[in-house]
């Protein structure tokens, strides 16, 4: 059994572009145990969102293989990785996907919904609100908020249904340097007290430091540049 | 709730929002098609419960026949009436006779009645448009409105009657006897709304058929009238059975069954016809929700990086279709039962506008737009309009559950 909540061994992938062949990523290794936080930094289009998504079972690698938990995801179905998703992995998006037809407060309660796995998802949605600093937004829709008030809505959201894991694309790609400092702060926070792993892609040096391993990836490989032990 | 159908409701009817544009078209299209559906059909149903209402009136629930002449039919009626369900039961006659006046013959039916029933006489009243039924006897006819219009005749005229046992007698004779017509009087003209009884049949006294037809006391048979809400065709054929051969009860349904399997298969043809309205209205809800996958395609990429299965995305969307035909379906039943409470004030309305007469006794012999409505019919719009709208979000449902997550998160 493996020490890692989550793992990659030696994934590839690649796209078609035309009549081309893009090779994205080319055998890359990651690795991340339980209540750890790892920052992947690469400049645009090196794939660092690919790499994200195929971590998260959204999208399933050309070779290679994404294990959660020690376990293989390779050969199941994509509602059976759907399901397995919603209880161990949370997603913050640099975009927010907020559904604009729902209040804060059921925006968060909508991921303890669909994951089916919370108890009393109206008091534990409301409790987190209350951690990120939204008591006194949670009947607002999401037109109504800032873009730092959306983003811990989202955070608030992904960590509803008590993920193992958390996997943040940019989080802070949107917001200006104060408000993005002040979610870093409080994302970290909260995978601390929860016992999270987060996994962080981002440009910004700063946020990327404040991580337990560092990772970089630049043409297709992943390096890990800092681990702190 | 199942979130599906939670996040289904809040995309129909958002949170603090306006309702949305294609929603309310959506639900307008049923809306109107259902409300179109209940009222023609309804009004349809109006007119033929109307038509077989005075069908009944006028033929009876049923005829009681032995297949000849009843010589005794007094003992006959009396036998009849202590049948436990059956009301009334009267003697009548029928034949063809030809009518001359001013030198134009017809061939009308004609029926003769028992002026005895106080029952039959107020039933003649009741349609009389012109004339008195207290000017009506033995030497008098009252004729149906389609053939006093057609040889020109009004209450008082005068007109030869020759029946087809005077043309026998004459031949049996050998041309010895001299053909006299029967003159009768014209005591009134009478319209019953069934086309069939006011196009070409005249009404006599019984006592005149048994003249005309050399009957003697006898008739050729029996008009029944059974109990309220009793079923005429299992009355009949009780009454076949007791009475037992040669007699036969034949109810209205079957003298009737063709006349009444046309105005069946109308009903269904119109209905047939209002239900594209219906369909028309199934691809603007496909193509609502068709826009609507494509606007929230990210969110549907994102229900799936929560846990969302394919199924649970494509139910989200199949319960919108249910929903928007079971919304317009209400409205559509709201507008239509409102519509009809009203058909008065909208006909008189509408004719008003149009500057014709508001009179429909004039033209159907109702002085109203008649309505009946049928449970079975309500029941099976409902469940078809609804049925179709589900169909309707089958298509964009099977597109939605299709999505992949990463291309759905992607999509611009």
């Amino acid at each position: 059994m493996s020490d890692f909540i989550l793992e990659a061994r030696s994934i590839q992938r690649s796209f078609e572009s035309g009549e081309k062949q893009i090779e994205v990523l080319r055998g890359v290794d990651f690795q991340l145990k339980s209540g750890q936080s790892a920052s992947i930094q690469g400049e645009s289009g090196s794939g660092k969102s690919t790499l994200l998504n195929l971590l998260a079972g959204l999208d399933l690698p050309d070779g290679g293989d994404v294990l959660w938990k020690g376990e293989s995801i390779d050969g199941k179905s994509g509602d059976v990785l759907s399901v397995l998703r919603g209880s161990l992995i949370g997603m913050v998006f640099q975009s927010y996907y907020l559904v604009p037809e729902l209040r804060a407060l059921d925006n968060v309660m909508l991921g303890g919904r669909i994951s089916g796995k919370v108890e009393k998802i109206e008091e534990r949605s409301i409790e987190l609100l209350e951690r990120v600093g939204l008591g006194d937004r949670m009947k607002s829709l999401p037109a109504t908020l800032s873009g730092g008030e959306r983003q811990r809505v989202a955070i608030a959201r992904a960590m509803i249904s008590n993920p193992r894991i958390l996997l943040a694309d940019e989080p802070t790609g949107n917001l200006d340097e104060t408000t993005g400092d002040s979610i870093m702060e409080m994302l970290q926070a909260l995978c601390r007290e929860d016992f999270v792993a987060l996994v962080l892609v981002t440009h910004n040096t700063a946020y990327a430091s404040r991580m337990d391993d560092s990772w970089h990836l630049k043409q297709g490989v992943l390096e890990l540049s800092e681990r702190v032990e | 709730m199942p979130w599906y159908l939670y996040i289904a409701l809040r995309h129909l009817f958002p949170q603090g929002k306006r309702f949305p544009f294609f929603t309310l078209m959506s639900v307008t299209g049923v809306s109107l098609g259902v409300a179109l559906l209940i009222i023609v059909i309804s009004v349809f149903n109006g007119f033929g419960h109307e038509i077989r209402t005075k069908i009944a009136d006028t033929y009876g629930d049923a005829r009681v026949t032995n297949g000849g002449i009843l010589y005794d039919p007094d003992s006959l009626v009396a036998s009849i009436e202590a049948q436990e369900g059956v009301t009334r039961a009267t003697p009548y006659a029928n034949g063809v006779v030809m009518l001359l006046f001013r030198n134009q013959p017809l061939y009308p039916i004609i029926e003769g009645v028992d002026m005895r029933s106080d029952e039959e006489l107020d039933k003649l009243a009741s349609y009389m448009t012109l004339g008195d039924i207290d000017d009506f006897d033995d030497d008098s006819l009252l004729l149906s409105s389609g053939f006093a219009s057609q040889m020109g005749l009004l209450p008082g005229d005068e007109v030869d009657l020759y029946t087809p046992l005077m043309g026998l007698k004459l031949k049996q004779s050998g041309g010895d006897e001299v053909l006299l017509p029967r003159l009768l009087r014209i005591a009134g003209i009478y319209q019953t709304g069934w086309q069939r009884a006011d196009e070409n049949t005249i009404i006599g006294s019984l006592r005149l058929m048994q003249d005309l037809y050399d009957l003697g006391d006898g008739a050729h048979g029996l008009r029944v009238q059974f109990g309220e809400g009793l079923d005429a065709e299992e009355e009949a054929n009780t009454l076949t059975q007791s009475l037992g051969r040669p007699y036969y009860a034949r109810t209205w349904m079957d003298s009737q069954s063709e006349f009444l399997s046309v105005l069946e298969f109308e009903k269904r043809m119109m209905f047939f016809l209002l239900f594209f309205i219906i369909i028309v209205s199934a691809f603007s809800i496909t193509s609502s929700l068709l826009i609507s996958v494509i606007r929230k395609t990210r969110e549907i990429g994102l229900y799936r990086s929560m846990g969302a299965t394919s199924r649970q995305v494509s139910a989200c969307f199949c319960f919108q279709g249910l929903l928007i035909g079971a919304t317009g379906t209400m409205l559509g039943f709201a507008l239509g039962f409102l519509v009809l409470a009203f058909r008065t004030q909208i006909t008189q309305g509408i004719s008003s506008i149009m500057g014709v007469s508001s009179s429909m006794k004039e033209i159907y012999a109702f002085s109203y737009l008649p309505v009946h409505i049928v449970p079975f019919d309500l029941v099976v719009i409902s469940t078809l309009s609804i049925l179709v709208a589900v169909l309707a979000g089958l298509i964009p449902a099977f597109r939605a559950g299709k999505l992949k997550p990463v291309e759905a998160l992607r999509s611009e």
